[in-house]
């Protein structure tokens, strides 16, 4: 599994840990990202069952597993889930677990006895270590109804989960980040149609993602986005016509 | 940044021997279970079959007698059917969950082994030691679990020896109605007619039993070995 530091200032670090050459060709691949602040450190959507050997081999090269003191759950999908009672087995005993609290009684049925903190509706902020607040921001509908994305203002960093996802294959990977923005499209553009149900929802995010100060754009799925290529995704997500699940209706009436 | 490596370590097969042996034997409880599903109907029908005899029987008189008092007991025979036939049923669902929370853990623990597996080929020693106290955390309820599902198993025959005893004496109820019979005169027709179908049900009844009896006895035996494999050999999964 890939590994890439994508923030370093002092004992504050962001890593992105993905494209898992050894993870069964049926299974999406992901980006597990990871903050570290000081001794404390924090797993976004750390992944399924099926990567957690890869991930945490890739992890503890880097950190050690008791220093992971947090994990946050974007949304209630195994990908992102699955592996819950995985980390709970191998993490300290007071681990925080963040799930959205919508999700709380259905994450449950992956590890009924984990530690959650419930993430009301419109975000909360975690302290990670001494001095790294994280902002979890609300982006309900996008494409989960209870969901949530990530924002260190420090690392002017944003985990946007679902939202920028790709599907990209193996051959057009040059590294874990977007190298041509235009080229990039044709691997999200039906994810990000069809995934995404909620236009009202989607402007609602482009607004409050626009007032922040964002060098890195994080998905969990796919290629990351850097410098201007951010400001092109959100441009281009604004405009994007979504939810065209809702054809099937019409071509069912014929 | 260090960009790791993967050691090829097996994230699938490694204790997945065990996992499908727990599979096999879940499935003799199931067919046991499965054969026990015709109890209730059989036991419904035995109990029409005294009811219409005991009828008869009122019709007979004093020739009758005999025939109503082996009615009554053949009823309690169907009360007792009854009774197993839920007992087995709470069984079935205890089973189920024990099933389920042994996959799941031997699964978990699977994950955990290769995760300890590639840990270690990084050579960080301290790190694959942590995730080995998490897989070893797991085997305490993994073992639970499948002294749980054996002992399940267990209580399951004891269950398929009791419907086992009331076959048994429906079967001396049928030939004592047959014995009966012979001297009640016009009714030995009717009498014998309650005789046969009542072997008959025995029949059946004895049936489900064996096929029942010998899925649990099966299913066991594998249980007993899993466990010995389990309580000797933690390495194994």
């Amino acid at each position: 599994m890939k590994a890439i530091n994508i923030f370093r200032r002092d004992s504050h670090r962001w890593l992105a840990f993905g494209q898992d050459p050894e993870k069964p060709g049926n299974v999406i691949d992901t980006n597990q990202m990871v903050i570290q602040a000081g001794n404390a450190t924090m797993l976004l959507d750390p992944g399924g069952m099926e990567v957690f050997p890869s991930m945490i081999a890739a992890l503890t090269q880097e950190i050690a597993v008791d220093e992971v003191r947090h994990l946050f759950l974007s949304h209630q999908d195994p990908d992102v889930c699955s592996a819950l009672p995985l980390w709970r087995r191998v993490c300290r005993p007071d681990l925080k677990v963040y799930v959205p609290w919508m999700w709380t009684g259905f994450i449950s049925h992956f590890d009924r006895d984990a530690n959650m903190i419930a993430i009301p509706d419109e975000g909360m902020e975690v302290l990670v270590g001494a001095d790294v607040r994280l902002r979890i921001l609300p982006a309900h509908y996008l494409h989960s109804p209870g969901n949530y994305h990530v924002y260190d203002a420090k690392a002017k960093i944003l985990f946007t989960g679902d939202v920028g996802a790709a599907l990209v294959p193996e051959g057009a990977r040059q590294s874990m980040f977007v190298e041509n923005f235009d080229q990039h499209i044709q691997y999200m553009e039906a994810f990000h149609r069809r995934w995404m149900g909620s236009p009202r929802a989607r402007d609602a995010w482009v607004e409050m993602v626009s007032s922040l100060e964002i060098d890195v754009m994080a998905p969990q799925h796919g290629l990351l986005f850097k410098g201007g290529d951010v400001r092109r995704f959100i441009e281009w997500f604004s405009k994007l016509e979504i939810g065209n699940g809702v054809d099937a209706f019409a071509a069912r009436r014929g | 940044m260090k960009a790791t490596e993967d050691q090829g370590a097996p994230t699938k097969g490694r204790g997945s021997g065990l996992e499908s042996r727990a599979i096999v034997m879940f499935a003799d409880c199931l067919k046991a279970f499965h054969a026990f599903a015709e109890l209730s109907e059989l036991a419904e029908n035995l109990r029409i079959l005294s009811l219409n005899a005991e009828l008869a029987a009122g019709r007979a008189g004093e020739k009758g007698r005999a025939v109503r008092a082996l009615t009554q007991y053949t009823r309690e025979l169907v009360n007792r059917l009854h009774l197993i036939q839920r007992q087995s049923g709470q069984l079935m669902q205890q089973t189920y969950t024990q099933l389920a929370g042994l996959m799941r853990e031997m699964h978990q623990v699977r994950l955990l082994a290769a995760a300890e597996h590639r840990v270690a080929a990084t050579g960080n020693r301290a790190a694959a030691q942590t995730i080995g106290r998490g897989r070893s955390a797991l085997l305490e309820p993994l073992r639970r679990d499948l002294s749980g599902m054996v002992s399940s198993t267990a209580k399951l025959e004891a269950r398929i020896a009791q419907v086992a005893e009331v076959v048994s004496a429906a079967d001396s109820i049928a030939t004592n109605i047959a014995i009966e019979a012979t001297a009640a005169g016009v009714h030995e027709t009717e009498f014998r007619t309650v005789a046969d179908t009542m072997r008959r049900y025995v029949l059946e009844l004895r049936k489900m039993t064996d096929d029942a009896g010998s899925a649990a006895r099966s299913g066991a035996v594998k249980g007993e070995r899993l466990e010995r494999a389990a309580q000797s050999n933690s390495a194994a999964f």
